[in-house]
C-alpha cells in the first residue's frame, strides 16, 4: 500500500483535477477581459494552445488549433496549414490525448459536469460513435473549409462555425453578454449552436465526455499518436494479477491490459488509481515515471554519467 | 469521496456564475467610469449640480402631471423624428402646441402657454448648469470627453494615396463607415452590396468608405490584397488606410466582430447602434437603410 501511495504517476493521478484547473486558467490567463468583451490580442494569440480552447474567448492566451487550422486551410492565401499540422505532429508525437485528460479546458469543463450527482450510463455499447469525430475532422475541418469557397478562394471553418460548442460557451455567450452590438446580431445560428452546447451538456452529466469521444476532430488527431507518443501507459506484467480492475475502471472505454495505449485512452490514469498491484504507470520514452525516489536518482544517474 | 464531490459541484457552480457576474457588472461599469476619473472635490460638486439638475426636472414633470390631460393630448401629437435636441425644449413644446391649436379649447391654451413658459425658464436653468459640469468635467480629466467622437480628427489615406480629413463628413448627409478586413468571409461578400449602397447614396447626398483594419498604418501588402479584392468584388467607393494610433484606429481596434457598419453624420458624429453582420442579408440591409434615412431627414431638417 505505501508503494501505491509513492508512485508518480499515481501522484499525477491523483493531481489531474488541479492540473487541469491550473491548464485551463493558464489558457484563459486574461480574465479580466471577460468582463471588458474585448478579446486579447497580443503577440501571443499567434500561437497555439494545446487544448480545445476558443480563440474569440475574451480570455483566451492563444489560437484554438483547430480553428487555427481551418482559417489557414480556408484562406485564399494559403492550400495547406503546415505550421499548424507540425504542430499537432509535436504535441501528438510527445504527449498524445495526455493533452486530452491534463491540459484541454473542455474536457475538463466536461469531467467537472459529469461530477454532478445522478444517475452515469456507460458508453461501453457506444463504441461506434468514436469513428464519427474521424468523420467530422475530415469532413467539416479540412474538406469543407478547403473546398467549399467563393470566389476568390475564401472558405468557411466549417466546424468552428456550425459545429463547436466550446466556441459557444467562451465566445459567443461571453462577448454578447458585454456587448448590445453583438447580442443584436445573434440569429437562429447561435440558436442551434447553443442547442448543440445544452445537448453537450447533458449527455456530459449522464455520460462521461461524450464530446471527447465522439465529436472532437482534435482529440481525433492526438488519437492518432497514442500508439506512438513519447509519453504512454505501461503495465508491467510481472506484477500483473490479471484482475482486470483497470479495464472496469477505465470510463474512455479501454481494455487497458490488451491494449494500454489505445486511441481512445486519454491518460487519465483512473486505472493506475484502480491497480491493486501499483503495475499501471507513465512512461517517458519507454521511461517508467514509476516512483518519484527512483525516477530522480536514475536522473542524476543518467546525468553523471554524461559528465 | 463525497466531500469531494461537493467541492467540485460548488466549484462548477462558482464558475458558471462567474460568467454571469461579470454580465452584470458591466452593465453599471460605463456609469461608474467618468466619476471615478474626476477628482473627489469635482466628483462631489458634480453630486450637488446632479442633485439640483434632478430637481429641476421633477418641476417639469409636476407641471406635466397637474395638467395630465392637456398635457397628454401634446404629447400624443409630438412627431419623434423632429426633435432637436440642442435647442430649448420648451420652444419645441410651443412649436407641437401652436401647429395644432384648433384641437384645443382657450382654457387649454391658456394652461398650455403659462406651462410653457415656465418650463423655458427651467430649461434655461438646465443648460447652464448642463454647461458648467460639461467644462468642469473636461477641466477634470485635462482631455476630451468621452462623448468626443473618433473621426472628429480622421485622417486617411485611399489606396491610390490621396488623403482625407474630418472634412469628408461634413461634406455627406450621412457617410456609412464599413469596418472589414481582407481575411473576412462574410465582410468580403456584402462588398458589391455595399457599392450598390454608395450608388444609391450619391442622390442623397451620402457616401460609403471601408476602412480596413489589416490596411492600418500603409501596410503595403494589405493595401494591394485589399485593393485585389475590392476590384474583384466590383467595390469601387473609397477605402482608407489610417492610422492605428489614431482614434478612429483605436475604435476600430476595438470592435469585436466583423463586418461592423456604422453611420457618421455631418458633424463627425457616430449616430445610431453599430450594425454588425452583412448587408447582403435583406434584414441587415433593411435595418441599415431605415437608419439611414433616419439621419439624411434629421440631417435636411437642420438646413
Amino acid at each position: 500500500m505505501d508503494k501505491k501511495t509513492n508512485t508518480f504517476s499515481n501522484k499525477t493521478a491523483k493531481a489531474r483535477g488541479w492540473i487541469q484547473a491550473a491548464a485551463t486558467l493558464l489558457t484563459n490567463i486574461h480574465l479580466p477581459n471577460l468582463c471588458k468583451g474585448k478579446i486579447y490580442q497580443g503577440n501571443a494569440k499567434t500561437v497555439c494552445v494545446p487544448g480545445l480552447n476558443c480563440y474569440s474567448c475574451p480570455a483566451a492566451a492563444g489560437a484554438c488549433p483547430i480553428g487555427a487550422f481551418q482559417a489557414v486551410v480556408g484562406s485564399s492565401k494559403f492550400q495547406f496549414s503546415y505550421y499548424i499540422t507540425g504542430f499537432f505532429i509535436l504535441l501528438g508525437v510527445t504527449l498524445g490525448r495526455f493533452i486530452c485528460g491534463f491540459l484541454c479546458p473542455f474536457g475538463w469543463f466536461q469531467d467537472l459536469l459529469h461530477k454532478i450527482p445522478g444517475k452515469k450510463f456507460s458508453t461501453a455499447k457506444l463504441k461506434p460513435f468514436r469513428y464519427l469525430k474521424y468523420l467530422i475532422l475530415i469532413v467539416f475541418v479540412i474538406l469543407l473549409p478547403m473546398l467549399v469557397t467563393n470566389t476568390i478562394g475564401m472558405g468557411d471553418p466549417f466546424f468552428c462555425k456550425y459545429i463547436c460548442p466550446q466556441g459557444v460557451l467562451e465566445g459567443a455567450i461571453p462577448l454578447s453578454l458585454s456587448s448590445p452590438a453583438i447580442r443584436s446580431a445573434l440569429g437562429s445560428l447561435f440558436s442551434f449552436k447553443c442547442l448543440i452546447l445544452i445537448t453537450v451538456i447533458v449527455l456530459s452529466i449522464l455520460f462521461y465526455r461524450p464530446f471527447c469521444k465522439w465529436i472532437c476532430p482534435l482529440g481525433a488527431i492526438y488519437s492518432l499518436f497514442n500508439k506512438i507518443s513519447l509519453l504512454s501507459i505501461k503495465v508491467e506484467d510481472d506484477k500483473c494479477i490479471g484482475c482486470q480492475q483497470c479495464t472496469k475502471a477505465c470510463k474512455m472505454d479501454v481494455n487497458v491490459l490488451k491494449t494500454p495505449d489505445h486511441p481512445e485512452c486519454i491518460r487519465c490514469g483512473a486505472c493506475m488509481k484502480a491497480c491493486p498491484k501499483a503495475a499501471i504507470h507513465y512512461q517517458f520514452m519507454g521511461k517508467a515515471c514509476k516512483s518519484s525516489d527512483t525516477h530522480v536518482k536514475n536522473n542524476t544517474n543518467k546525468n553523471k554519467g554524461d559528465f | 469521496m463525497k466531500a469531494k464531490k461537493k467541492l467540485s459541484t460548488v466549484l462548477a457552480l462558482c464558475i458558471t456564475l462567474l460568467l454571469t457576474a461579470c454580465a452584470g457588472k458591466e452593465t453599471t461599469e460605463p456609469e461608474s467610469t467618468p466619476n471615478a476619473a474626476a477628482t473627489a472635490d469635482t466628483a462631489q460638486a458634480a453630486d450637488g449640480a446632479d442633485a439640483k439638475l434632478d430637481d429641476l426636472y421633477q418641476q417639469e414633470n409636476q407641471l406635466f402631471a397637474d395638467h395630465k390631460d392637456v398635457w397628454d393630448k401634446v404629447f400624443g401629437m409630438m412627431n419623434k423624428s423632429s426633435a432637436d435636441p440642442n435647442g430649448n425644449y420648451a420652444d419645441y413644446l410651443a412649436g407641437t402646441v401652436t401647429s395644432n391649436k384648433d384641437s384645443f379649447t382657450d382654457e387649454e391654451l391658456q394652461t398650455l402657454n403659462e406651462d410653457i413658459e415656465t418650463i423655458r425658464g427651467i430649461e434655461e436653468q438646465i443648460a447652464a448648469l448642463e454647461n458648467s459640469t460639461a467644462s468642469d468635467d473636461t477641466a477634470a480629466t485635462g482631455s476630451s470627453s468621452d462623448t468626443a467622437s473618433p473621426f472628429s480628427n480622421f485622417s486617411g489615406t485611399d489606396y491610390d494615396g490621396n488623403t482625407a480629413d474630418g472634412s469628408l463628413f461634413a461634406q455627406n448627409a450621412v457617410t456609412v463607415v464599413n469596418f472589414w478586413f481582407t481575411g473576412c468571409k462574410p465582410c468580403v461578400a456584402e462588398l458589391s452590396k455595399l457599392n450598390e449602397l454608395n450608388e444609391t447614396l450619391k442622390s442623397m447626398g451620402g457616401e460609403v468608405i471601408g476602412i480596413n483594419t489589416e490596411t492600418f498604418d500603409g501596410n503595403e501588402d494589405a493595401i494591394k490584397e485589399a485593393k485585389a479584392v475590392l476590384e474583384s468584388q466590383g467595390a469601387g467607393y473609397r477605402n482608407f488606410s489610417i492610422d492605428s494610433a489614431s482614434d478612429t484606429g483605436r475604435y476600430a481596434s476595438d470592435i469585436m466582430a466583423f463586418p461592423t457598419t456604422i453611420l457618421v453624420d455631418r458633424n463627425g458624429n457616430i449616430v445610431g447602434d453599430p450594425l454588425l453582420g452583412g448587408i447582403d442579408n435583406q434584414d441587415n440591409y433593411d435595418a441599415l437603410m431605415k437608419q439611414i434615412q433616419a439621419v439624411a431627414d434629421a440631417d435636411s431638417a437642420d438646413k
